[in-house]
């Protein structure tokens, strides 16, 4: 899974195996996600062939579905900058990373079998069961500990780092010990989250806390890999960090207990993420990012945007009594993974690999591809949410709206599945038989 | 002018290829079997007919690499498209058994004859620009027009002229290209040798698998039913074409054939078994788009040919021995055995995969035995954990909680219950949360794209949650439910029967709730009897006609059998319009009589004045879509 590009003035240059792998596996599982997803959409409209199906039934194919899009597209090209930001790439770890990357998706496929076998913990988004309880949380450890070897390198041979980046970097090595276990843990059948009493979902305090991590990694990404900018506005950093960690309090002070979205301490908790939907942009521009990573880097912040204030939006009282267990939740989820961290991975991807991330995601039929359709979904699905708010049977009961909405669901999955394909044929490309010849004749001339 | 010339080259080989592929699909495979049947060509004789097509095709596949260098290759293309269109248009003739052979040998040698020859000048007729695209949307386009239903089921002699006229049109597509230099061939993305020995094998499974679905009625009737089926069929054939195309354009023959045998494989061993013969017709399309792309575009682009000779002669090898040869031996496997032995689609994948999996391990030996030993190593630590829940629950409904779980049923359905909300009155009561936290784990779900199911016990009986569960549509019309009759086969289904009838509280006051109301006002003036009784059609009748669907399959076991329309409207004058749409609504407890919470509150208040009025004209006695 080694990537070359051509340049114009070097000849061919090597792009990290680590690196390149974990986006190459990414992008499969990406795939393979959506053609799944493609294939339950066709279900939903032609539910006489989920006869085909057998013993893999509906349900089964969503959870792999699920699972696959989050720990795999979701999680490898983080990997990805982890490998970047602990140096993983040099050294004696260097010939670690992509074995570490095979180690990830292999216990994916074992939780594929196991969900595909029936085996789930009941818990969405945390079904590992059974042998893959164990094994994935094994392979996050062995990831770990490519991790930590490399960052003990990188202190005791490395260039000196401030003080700041040792400490942050270990804080992580720490946070990140934690993961496996915690999985591990999450995955049983016992413990859940608080819960929200007039919803049956979150609470306003655990929102809060999972949206101020995903702002807090947001915070930390451009830091490990990219270089500041325009120091005269570097207030924004100091100002987004003072405002996170002023959240933060804001979180604790609310507490961890059942609660409902009415309660206003839990809906003006999540109001007050409305801040990033500035902040976040204003705090990207301080960086220096390639040229590449334009096109993605923009679509990230405008679903970003239109991620935090819907998001907003859809926990006041009222709105969300209306949306809940609805398509328009749905749709709200597909703008944070499909929307949102799709275009920032695909941006964070092109960042890491510079030509080699280009030619993966840059082409210009696809990319239209994937975010229209996705916008397209998005759209449809609040108005469908917003009419199923006030009739519950909208969604299950036959007619012609009905029926329609789910065609339209079948076109845009076949627009995103049609982007992947491309993202995936081009990684295809860039790592067949054909660039092993170049592979050879680069080692050669390097010798 | 000259990039419209390029892409007409494009298209002018895709055409060729999907010509030449259509001919052997529809007719040489298919309608000239039928012919022959129809002209009372059977057993022994048909063999020997069958073997003069073998013949013929091997003969021409092995000597036209001789005649690629000596002719042109317009008049060669004609020549094979003239033979192909006579075999054709000779077969509606009534034969006789040597006029069979002679017809046979034509067929197969016209076609050895086209096939070596369009392979061996295929880099010149498929374009510059994408020219293994083109050869697999040719063969795409090929395997969709014969699964087109029209085609399909069309009689043999239709499909024998079918086949006739598109040779025809092939003749007149322009064969002489302005001569180009020989591009100098990269290296073989994959070994001769190899090669052959996996088409040997992808042949012969698909033959196999070819024949004994043609020759067994279950399996026939279960992969090719109904023109949708068809046109799935189709619609895979194509995508995993193009996909195909597209890897091997970046020289992944491993991978292409690898796919092929895996799909070809699975489908082989669901074969096995014809209740599961749906499921091997999803595999069984994309298996046989998958190598038939490869069979073309290996020999024309990517076997290292350094000369048109040289490409004309492997082709003629491929399809002399994976062709036809092996063809013939998969066709004798179904005849003998009447299934592909597990065995063989062991050796067929070990053929195939092996030296790909070799070469995987050679280049990737670390990765491999990374995941190797950390596999191993989790699968010690799993069963050394004291905590493996390995025991099954004692409680019937325990063990189905076990099946709602494993069928990610909560990816569909919540179990919760809003309290103050519309929701409480559809699928009440509210559970506490104390109750709710009690559960391990809590099933709230996330998404409703069926109803809640927290109370579900209280609003269904076991009979109607079993006949749901099995048909759904049956009950419900149109519903997006899938059916899971496959967990009736074992005790899964009625396991998971017990668990919803399960779920349950009884309560009182929602009994109140229910009882205390009515449609209102505009409901009853939006309402008619006209709209009740195309209501009763769709959601009644099947439990409530004689001849409906659901009343006759489970007529034993009601516990209150469903009253038959003249009865209904002898209850129903007994009671009042509020009570009778409370019956539609709710349901009867402690019978089979479901709630109808999703209609609306006019077409509730609709049923109730249909029921309450007496019959002034014979009553639907059919089901209409159920």
């Amino acid at each position: 899974m080694e990537g070359f590009v051509k340049n114009a003035e070097t000849g061919f240059e090597r792009v990290s195996p680590g690196v390149s792998s974990a986006a190459v596996h990414a992008i499969a599982w990406l795939t393979l996600g959506n053609t799944i997803g493609l294939m339950l959409a066709v279900l939903l409209v032609l539910p006489r062939l989920n006869s085909f199906l057998g013993e893999w039934t509906y349900g089964r194919w969503m959870m792999v579905h699920m699972n696959v899009l989050l720990f795999g597209w979701c999680s490898l090209p983080l990997i990805g900058f982890l490998f970047r930001v602990y140096g993983a790439e040099r050294g004696v770890t260097a010939q670690w990373c992509r074995p570490a990357v095979w180690l990830w998706s292999a216990a994916l496929v074992a939780g594929s079998c196991s969900w595909l076998s029936g085996e789930s913990s009941g818990k969405l988004f945390l079904d590992w069961s059974g042998y893959s309880r164990v094994f994935f949380p094994a392979v996050m450890f062995g990831l770990w500990v490519v991790l930590a070897l490399a960052f003990v390198r990188g202190v005791r041979i490395g260039p000196k780092a401030g003080w700041a980046a040792v400490t942050a970097k270990m804080l992580g090595l720490v946070i990140l010990l934690a993961v496996p276990f915690v999985i591990y843990t999450a995955s049983g059948p016992g413990g859940y989250p608080y819960i929200n009493p007039d919803t049956g979902g979150p609470t306003g305090q655990s929102q809060l806390e999972s949206s101020l991590g995903i702002v807090l990694l947001l915070l930390l990404l451009p830091l490990g890999i990219a270089s500041i900018k325009m120091p005269t506005r570097r207030g924004i950093l100091p100002l987004a960090w003072t405002v996170l960690i002023v959240q933060a309090m804001l979180c604790a002070a609310l507490g961890r207990a059942d609660a409902s979205h009415r309660a206003p301490g839990q809906w003006l908790g999540v109001s007050s993420l409305i801040v990033w939907a500035a902040l976040v942009p204003a705090y990207y521009n301080l960086f220096a990012w390639r040229a590449e990573t334009r096109r993605w880097r923009t679509a990230f912040l405008a679903w970003w945007i239109g991620l935090v204030v819907s998001g907003c939006i859809f926990f006041l009282p009222g709105v969300l009594d209306r949306f809940k267990f609805t398509d328009g939740l749905v749709g709200h989820s597909l703008t944070a993974v499909a929307g949102c961290l799709t275009a920032y991975l695909a941006f964070i991807l092109i960042e890491l690999t510079g030509d080699y991330g280009a030619r993966l995601f840059n082409a210009t039929w696809s990319f239209y591809a994937w975010n229209l359709g996705v916008l397209a979904y998005v759209l449809l699905m609040t108005v469908t949410g917003w009419i199923e708010g006030a009739h519950p049977e909208f969604t299950f009961v036959p007619g012609i709206a009905r029926n329609v909405a789910y065609w339209i669901r079948v076109l845009t999955g076949a627009a995103m599945l049609a982007a992947s394909l491309d993202w995936m044929l081009a990684a295809i490309r860039m790592t067949g038989p054909h660039v092993a010849a170049i592979s050879t004749a680069v080692d050669v001339e390097a010798a | 002018m000259r990039r419209a010339s390029e892409r007409l080259d494009g298209w002018r080989g895709a055409a060729l290829v999907a010509i030449t592929y259509v001919y052997f699909l529809i007719f040489a495979q298919f309608a000239f079997l039928a012919r022959l049947g129809e002209c009372g060509v059977a057993e022994t004789a048909l063999k020997t007919v069958m073997a003069a097509m073998a013949a013929g095709g091997v003969l021409f596949s092995l000597l036209t690499p001789a005649l690629v260098i000596r002719f042109a290759a317009a008049r060669l293309l004609r020549f094979g498209l003239a033979a192909c269109a006579l075999a054709a248009l000779l077969s509606l003739a009534p034969l006789n058994y040597p006029a069979a052979i002679a017809v046979a040998f034509l067929a197969g040698s016209g076609l050895g004859l086209l096939t070596i020859t369009v392979v061996s000048h295929l880099p010149r007729w498929a374009g510059r620009r994408n020219p293994v695209l083109m050869a697999g949307v040719g063969a795409g386009i090929a395997y969709f027009i014969c699964n087109v239903p029209a085609v399909f089921t069309a009689s043999p002699s239709s499909q024998a002229l079918l086949a006739a006229l598109l040779c025809a049109a092939g003749l007149l597509l322009p064969a002489e290209v302005a001569e180009t230099e020989e591009v100098p061939a990269p290296a073989a993305a994959l070994s001769f040798r190899l090669a052959l020995l996996s088409f040997a094998a992808l042949v012969w499974l698909d033959s196999a698998a070819f024949y004994i679905i043609q020759h067994t009625a279950a399996l026939k009737a279960g992969t090719w039913m109904g023109d949708l089926h068809l046109w799935a069929n189709a619609c895979i054939h194509l995508a995993a074409a193009i996909l195909a195309a597209l890897l091997l354009g970046s020289r992944r023959v491993s991978l292409v054939l690898a796919a092929a045998v895996l799909a070809l494989g699975f489908a082989c061993i669901l074969l096995h078994r014809p209740d599961l013969s749906l499921s091997a017709s999803l595999f069984y399309p994309a298996g046989v788009s998958f190598y038939s792309v490869a069979l073309v575009a290996y020999p024309a682009f990517l076997s290292g040919s350094v000369s048109l000779r040289d490409r004309a002669r492997r082709a003629g090898w491929i399809y002399a021995l994976a062709g036809w040869v092996a063809s013939a031996l998969g066709i004798g496997m179904g005849q003998h055995l009447g299934e592909v032995p597990v065995l063989f689609v062991a050796i067929a994948g070990a053929v195939v995969l092996v030296p790909a999996l070799l070469i995987l391990l050679h280049t990737r030996t670390r990765e491999a035995a990374v995941a190797a030993l950390a596999a191993v190593l989790a699968f010690i630590v799993w069963r050394m954990l004291p905590a493996t829940p390995i025991a099954v629950p004692a409680a019937a409904a325990e063990r189905g909680r076990q099946v709602y779980i494993s069928e990610g049923c909560i990816s569909c359905h919540s179990q919760y219950v809003r309290p103050g909300t519309a929701d409480q009155l559809m699928w009440g009561p509210v559970q506490s949360l104390e109750q709710v936290h009690q559960q391990s784990p809590p099933l709230i779900g996330n998404r409703r794209q069926g109803p809640d199911l927290a109370e579900i016990g209280s609003r269904r009986s076991p009979l109607w949650l079993k006949a749901h569960l099995i048909a759904p549509a049956s009950l419900s019309s149109d519903s997006p439910m899938p059916s899971y009759a496959v967990l009736f086969r074992d005790g899964r289904g009625d396991d998971l029967v017990a668990y919803m009838a399960s779920l349950a509280s009884r309560d009182s006051a929602q009994a109140q709730m229910q009882a205390a109301w009515q449609p209102p006002e505009i409901a009853w003036q939006s309402a008619s009897a006209d709209d009740g009784a195309t209501l009763y059609k769709r959601h009644c009748s099947t439990c409530h006609d004689s001849g409906g669907e659901v009343r006759q399959q489970w007529a034993a076991q009601f516990n209150h059998f469903p009253k038959d329309p003249p009865a209904m409207h002898a209850y129903a004058g007994k009671h009042s319009r509020a009570q009778l749409a409370q019956v539609v609504r709710f349901g009867i407890a402690g019978t089979d009589m479901p709630g109808h919470e999703f209609l609306s509150e006019g077409e509730i208040a609709s049923l109730a004045i249909w029921l309450s009025q007496s019959p002034a004209q014979p009553l639907p006695l059919t089901t209409e879509t159920h």
